[in-house]
């Protein structure tokens, strides 16, 4: 597969990847491992309940990678695929103002506008919808060519790669290669995409498995589940979680290539009724668990101090 | 799957069809994974119609992306937030329903989901003079109370009945009638309602568990998927067209006797805020209510407030405001 | 109509092997021939000819109307006049209800054994039959008796006590030739008695109801007596009850929307210990307590009789007292004089059952 791409390579192409990507590799060391941010061509999976702060990390990564780099951003360019019909862009500008008032508190910051700056900054974000599986396929090829020919562009986001799941798993009839077949094409072409141009990968996975202990295939309603899954549950042990919904259950081609992958879980509301969010990260690369926790502001995530 | 037929896009004839199916290419999704220049040589079809095709087919069938940059700026026109009527209610939704985004209701029987709706339609018709969709599954829908409700607002005979006529009911009993009267909706029902006069900034279900429930469970996987369609539905809806969805759903209780919304883990990810009602247990008045906020991306959660049900429509409303960013309100 | 394939009321089975041939929207399938279909997609021809007949279905406007078109509020207020309500004799709960029993809606009354259930739906089924000249509807009554509780001669002591009844307010010539045909054989012969014995029986039942009334389309009211008897026993999957009970209350909506009738459920009372008080709530769990439209509870208060409006689309919350005499369900004899109190309803031993 990569022999043929090589070929249809022209020059620019050529060039963007050999120039190589911008490096996402210390996006956010509060919840990467220590050198082990995530590489080109990296795959982390967000996994988490509703309401875990997984989308509010997301816009935190985001809002870091199209900051210009001297606003500590990584002035990176980003593609959104929102499946879930989810994206919150006055969300998303909300938290960037903050995080560009903060330097402006800094520096003297009369250069610019702040509206203008949310602006050049929201220029390095596209963002695109889908509703349908085969649409986020047929969306990845056509992206392929944004990805060749734009080497600012660095990650691809999508919110949520698991959003399709049941409709898929219902059209596919008894077979279960009919019910994963359109999500691991998906995965073999984000696997060329992140291996030929060195894309990163985020995706969101929801929590809609229920472990019960040694019971695999059991979700929150009563129904049957694929048992393939459970090998490549073994991969993620380590990272053992206080929530039972951590069960991962997508296609194995899915589980395959993801290289990070972060549980979100939500506290209990404490007594000063800020709640706290944490995310633990496992990487293959790694051994442990990077923990990190978290409140969600106004202004975006705000990390918690180890004492 | 999108089959390869005669006419899909031009350019495709029997012939070429019959090419790629030597080759066992039957669907769009097989044809735009193949390279042109290997395809053109295997078929031996040509290499200019090839790559033509394919990008005509890709721009048919694909999701194009937009900038955010221009995103925020269509955005910031046509955004609304919608004052439910109440002034509890609209500070714990932080000035009432965002447009583009569903909002949930959850309570137990006869918590005040139905009243908040027809309170929430009465006071967009009659205030805000927007036309309200009504999709109501359980039959719950009572002319008799929203014309009560707009008594206390107006005395005005002419403008109650202007109002309601404003709100306009679907009745559906099933699932499948849920649907299709959603994809009506999306494919012209919106249009034609914006045509005639009046935009459309609502849309209520009440309720989505009670079609639902039914379908949930045992070992068919439709019901899941049936009610992944109705979510993509409504989220289509509101986003594509910009309007507020509001939905109801029934509780249940989890591991810890906390209340929590029913449907599931699945359902949990579609709204964007849910607010939990509430009875206030041995209260004098009967119908005082707590409303909880219990999932939101603008207000901390667990805000809670307090509502009478009977002097709901009393209370005098803020009117429709485009709002530029969101209000630092948070401690 | 922009439908698309999942989304259709067909079996399972055929729609994913529709899908699977690549038929994505309605208007894929809509022109083919049977033949050509069963070809492409594998189906059998008669499932082809099925699934052209319900898309051809769907189109018509007539089968759509209820999807796609909608009623405006007004509409809906002029409709809803034109219903009215079943009056219960007993004028403090009519007041609460808003006039009586709702047609076009569902009612639930819950209750205690012996507090008067069955007595009130005795009540509605003769009184549904007074004369439109008397503000009655004049209408007809179909009665679902689960549990072996309906008596017929309860049933004709209340009919009696209502010809009486009109007999003292028939003035003009209308009412007194209406009273010719208000008898106590006319209203049992226009109250038509269904018994089930499990709820196999009574879903089969509810399932044939459509047709029933559109042969009686003067039925104003059907009575289920109790919804609660046949679901509350040989259930080992109580996930499965749910969905039973959840897509039969969606059917009764169904048949009092479109019939334009009034559907009323009876239901039990159970225990539940919550924070180490036992309660009595109405059975069947919390999720059924969505399922109709108004609910009814009758409880005792001391040797008192009340019922309490628990949760209507229309009215405030109410309680009221009330008494069963030999004649039926009436008002208590002195003026209730109640904090309405909602919550604990103490059972209490049966001590003047009259059922």
């Amino acid at each position: 597969m990569t022999a043929r791409v090589r070929m249809a390579e022209n020059g620019a192409q050529l060039v963007s990847r050999l120039e190589g990507r911008p490096s996402l590799r210390d996006i956010e060391p509060n919840i990467f491992p220590v050198d082990s941010g995530p590489r080109q061509g990296d795959v982390v999976e967000f996994h988490g309940m509703e309401g875990a702060g997984k989308t509010e990390t997301l816009y935190h990564l985001i809002i870091r990678c199209i900051m210009p780099v001297q606003n500590g951003g990584l002035e990176v360019g980003v593609v959104f695929i929102d499946t879930d019909y989810h994206f919150d862009m006055l969300r998303l500008v909300s938290a960037l103002e903050g995080r560009l008032a903060e330097d402006l508190k800094e520096s003297d910051g009369s250069e610019n506008e702040p509206e203008e700056r949310v602006r050049s900054c929201l220029r390095r974000l596209s963002v695109v919808h889908c509703n349908s599986s085969v649409q986020l396929l047929l969306t990845l090829h056509y992206l392929e060519n944004t990805f060749s020919s734009q080497p600012s562009v660095g990650l691809l986001v999508i919110d949520s790669i698991s959003a399709f799941y049941w409709v898929d798993r219902f059209s596919g009839g008894e077979s279960t290669v009919c019910q994963e077949a359109n999500l691991r094409k998906c995965t073999e072409l984000l696997d060329r995409l992140r291996r030929n141009y060195g894309i990163v990968v985020f995706a969101t996975t929801h929590a809609i498995m229920r472990n019960y202990g040694s019971d695999p295939g059991v979700s929150d309603v009563p129904c049957s589940s694929s048992s393939s899954l459970l090998s490549s549950s073994h991969r993620w042990r380590s990272a053992e979680s206080a929530t039972d919904f951590d069960k991962p259950y997508l296609c194995r081609a899915w589980q395959r290539i993801v290289t990070h992958r972060m549980l979100f879980t939500k506290s209990p509301v404490s007594k000063d009724h800020k709640q706290v969010f944490s995310t633990a990260c496992t990487s293959i690369m790694t051994k442990g668990v990077k923990r990190c926790s978290f409140h969600v502001m106004e202004d975006g995530i705000k990390f918690v101090c180890d004492k | 799957m999108v089959i390869l037929r005669e006419g899909i896009c031009p350019g495709i004839n029997e012939d070429f069809i019959k090419a790629l199916q030597s080759e066992d290419i039957r669907t769009v999704e097989d044809f735009v994974s193949f390279n042109p220049e290997e395809l053109a040589q295997k078929c031996s079809l040509s290499y200019k119609a090839l790559v033509a095709v394919r990008r005509v087919l890709l721009a048919q069938c694909t999701a194009f992306p937009v900038s955010a940059a221009d995103l925020y700026e269509e955005l910031l026109s046509s955004t609304a937030i919608l004052s439910t009527g109440s002034p509890s209610l609209d500070k714990l939704l932080d000035s009432g329903l965002y447009t583009g985004e569903i909002t949930e209701l959850i309570g137990s029987p006869g918590s005040g989901k139905t009243q908040v709706c027809f309170s929430v339609a009465v006071n967009m018709s009659h205030q805000l003079k927007q036309t309200v969709f009504y999709i109501d599954t359980r039959g719950g829908v009572c002319a008799n109370r929203l014309l009560q409700m707009l008594q206390t607002s107006t005395p005005d005979m002419e403008e109650q009945m202007e109002a309601l006529k404003k709100i306009k009911v679907f009745r559906v009993f099933d699932v499948f009638s849920l649907l299709a009267c959603l994809q009506n909706l999306r494919s012209n029902g919106l249009q034609k309602a914006s045509v005639g006069g009046g935009s459309v900034k609502a849309l209520m279900v009440d309720s989505v568990s009670a079609v639902l429930s039914s379908m949930l469970g045992g070992k068919q996987n439709e019901g899941m998927s049936l009610m992944m369609q109705v979510a993509g539905e409504m989220k289509m809806i509101a986003k594509d067209f910009n309007i507020a969805v509001l939905v109801t759903n029934h509780v249940t209780k989890d591991g810890n006797g906390h209340l929590k919304a029913g449907l599931g883990q699945s359902w949990s990810h579609v709204p964007r805020t849910r607010v939990l009602l509430q009875r206030v247990e041995n209260a004098e008045t009967p119908s005082l209510r707590t409303a909880t906020l219990t999932k939101s991306s603008r207000q901390a959660c667990r805000l809670v407030e307090e509502f009478d049900l009977c002097h709901w429509s009393e209370e005098r409303s803020t009117s429709i405001s485009a709002k530029r960013k969101l209000e630092s309100s948070k401690p | 109509m922009h439908r698309t394939v999942p989304s259709l009321p067909l079996a399972p089975s055929v729609k994913v092997k529709l899908i699977n041939a690549g038929f994505q929207v309605a208007s894929d399938l809509i022109d083919m021939r049977p033949l050509q279909l069963c070809k492409e997609a594998g189906i059998s021809q008669e499932e082809a000819v099925e699934v052209l007949q319900m898309l051809r279905d769907d189109a018509q406007p007539h089968q759509q109307r209820a999807a796609t078109e909608s009623l405006t509020a007004l509409d809906l207020l002029h409709h809803e006049q034109t219903l009215g309500s079943i009056v219960t004799f007993c004028s403090g709960l009519d007041n609460a209800l808003g006039g009586g029993v709702p047609v076009g809606k569902t009612t639930e009354i819950c209750g205690a054994p012996g507090v008067g259930k069955t007595q009130l739906c005795i009540q509605l089924a003769v009184d549904v039959q007074i004369p439109v000249c008397f503000g009655g509807l004049g209408g007809k009554a179909l009665y679902v008796d689960t549990e072996g509780s309906f008596l017929v001669q309860r049933v004709s002591d209340m009919a009696e006590a209502a010809v009486q009844h009109c007999t003292l307010l028939a003035e003009d010539t209308e009412q007194k030739q209406a009273l010719e045909e208000l008898t106590v054989e006319k209203i049992l012969s226009n109250l038509f008695l269904v018994r089930c014995h499990d709820y196999v029986e009574l879903l089969a039942e509810v399932y044939l109801l459509p047709d029933f009334l559109s042969e009686h389309p003067e039925v104003r009211l059907i009575v289920i007596d109790s919804i609660a008897f046949p679901f509350r026993h040989d259930f080992e999957d109580l996930s499965q009850r749910t969905r039973l009970l959840n897509g039969l209350a969606q059917q009764l909506i169904q048949l009092a929307t479109q019939h334009s009738l009034a559907v009323v459920l009876t239901n039990q009372m159970t225990t539940r210990v919550s924070n180490g008080q036992s309660k009595l709530v109405p059975a069947l769990g919390e999720s059924w307590g969505h399922a109709a439209t108004q609910r009814l509870i009758l409880h005792w208060e001391g040797l008192r009789r009340l019922a309490s409006l628990y949760k209507s689309p229309s009215q405030m919350e109410a309680t009221i007292q009330y008494q069963i005499t030999v004649q039926g369900f009436r008002d208590a004899p002195d003026e209730p004089r109640l904090a309405s109190s909602s919550g604990n309803y103490s059972k209490r031993p049966r001590m003047e059952d009259l059922s």
